[in-house]
């Protein structure tokens, strides 16, 4: 047999076995062997990880500190301007607090719980926008589960596997989130653009929206919970013959500096049962 | 036998750097592929059939630690060390332009291949994203990568494989 043919017999039984591998992933059945395969290399995958953000740490730190010293300038002058707000909102405590009592009653808010888990990778495909992250269902994650960090919305568990779970990022084009603008009190639906960016569709065209305004999760179709922030108000597009108007926004989560993250765990959306995979 | 059981240590050690730590050396959205220079330099340097069975370890390692369907960069990746096979044995095989132009091939069907199975599984791609922000820039980078791969895929060839002589 010539060389040229055994190659061509290799690669039709290895493609075969490619395929018989995608149906039989496709229907869930190697589900328990990617588990187990996975387990070990997660370990190493965590290790790296943890290295690599030792190591970027290390290089970047010197960098930081002008960034910080810029960042504490700004925070300064906020400070004083919020100490004004604060006047003004002491006032209204008064009142809020009343008000808080009463509505106690009606809606009793259950504390959110959360499990921290740390980002072990990022999807090797470039055009799919998830990370990896180091805790599975061993540890209660489930799927659908939202996840955040202190600064803001990250995303959704979309895959759980013993030990690491899937997040697809907010800015993957196929995630939709229903959001709401905190001082216009809009609603609109995130929509992650190819090129990275966010942009908010189907605002209504009479909304007053303002640069720099908080965008929030509205809980709307019960896909992930209320006032989480999303992201700040980049620009506004307005045309008059559109239906909608539009808008970009900043996120608040840096999502190339993800290195813990928290999956609310007593959440789980609308459409999915505790426990699914 | 012996290069493919050497491949699979290897190559999943290659998936968990791509994702944990190539990840985040990108140019754009374009990031160097691991385990894509590592069965083209193992092709390149003669161990072909070996090449085609690392194009199916590291594709199924890839697979799970992406979202895309399992098997499906298995099947691009063999194709894809199917396809650089052919230099094999020809006159140009020694040029030093050789592995760049087959690198060049190899990079580009791999990401239109996985550009076409999102395609089929109704993921939004927009194709002049994929190729300016993606494509281009991965391929740039694998150029880059290439020849020191191959130097260290000829270094452990000749160590592991070396040459017989007749006395």
């Amino acid at each position: 047999m010539s060389r040229t043919s055994s190659r061509t017999l290799i690669a039709s039984a290895l493609i075969i076995l490619a395929l018989s591998l995608l149906a039989l992933s496709a229907a869930g059945y190697l589900q328990p062997a990617e588990s187990l395969v996975v387990r070990p290399l997660s370990a190493l995958q965590s290790w790296t990880a943890t290295r690599y953000a030792a190591i970027r740490d290390f290089i970047t730190s010197p960098s930081d500190v002008t960034t910080l010293r810029q960042r504490n300038a700004e925070l300064e002058a906020e400070v004083a301007r919020l100490q004004q707000q604060v006047i003004g909102l002491q006032e209204q405590q008064a009142e809020a607090t009343i008000l808080a009592v009463l509505l106690k009653y009606a809606r009793e808010q259950p504390e959110s719980s959360y499990q921290a888990s740390k980002v072990i990778g990022r999807d090797v495909s470039p055009f799919l926008r998830s990370i990896w992250i180091g805790s599975g269902s061993d540890q209660g994650i489930a799927r659908g589960m939202p996840v955040a960090t202190d600064r803001g919305l990250v995303g959704r568990v979309i895959e759980v596997r013993a030990s690491v779970s899937r997040v697809q990022l907010i800015t993957d084009p196929e995630a939709a989130v229903n959001l709401r603008f905190q001082q216009s009190r809009a609603d609109g639906v995130l929509a992650a653009q190819l090129n990275g960016e966010l942009w908010v569709d189907l605002i209504d065209q009479n909304a007053e929206i303002a640069q720099g305004e908080l965008v929030l999760t509205s809980g709307l179709g019960g896909g992930f919970p209320a006032d989480i922030p999303i992201g700040r108000v980049l620009s506004v597009r307005k045309r008059d013959y559109e239906l909608f108007q539009q808008a970009v926004i900043q996120p608040t989560v840096e999502f190339d500096n993800l290195d813990i993250v928290l999956v609310i765990t007593n959440f789980l959306p609308v459409g999915v049962s505790d426990g699914a995979q | 036998m012996l290069g493919t059981l050497i491949g699979i240590p290897v190559l999943a050690l290659l998936a968990v750097l791509q994702s944990s730590l190539l990840s985040h050396i990108r140019l754009l959205d374009g990031r160097p592929d691991a385990v894509l220079l590592a069965v083209v330099g193992w092709s390149v340097v003669g161990r072909t059939n070996e090449a085609i069975g690392w194009g199916f370890i590291g594709g199924s390692f890839l697979d799970l630690f992406s979202g895309v369907p399992f098997g499906s960069t298995a099947i691009a990746l063999v194709l894809v060390a199917y396809l650089v096979s052919f230099p094999e044995g020809r006159f140009w095989e020694s040029h030093v332009v050789m592995p760049l132009g087959v690198m060049l091939v190899a990079s580009t069907v791999f990401h239109v291949l996985g550009i076409g199975t999102l395609v089929l599984v109704g993921h939004p791609i927009d194709l002049e994203v994929a190729l300016t922000r993606v494509l281009l820039p991965s391929t740039f980078m694998n150029l880059v990568l290439i020849l020191p791969t191959i130097q260290v895929a000829n270094s452990v060839t000749q160590r592991l494989f070396p040459p017989e002589v007749k006395i």
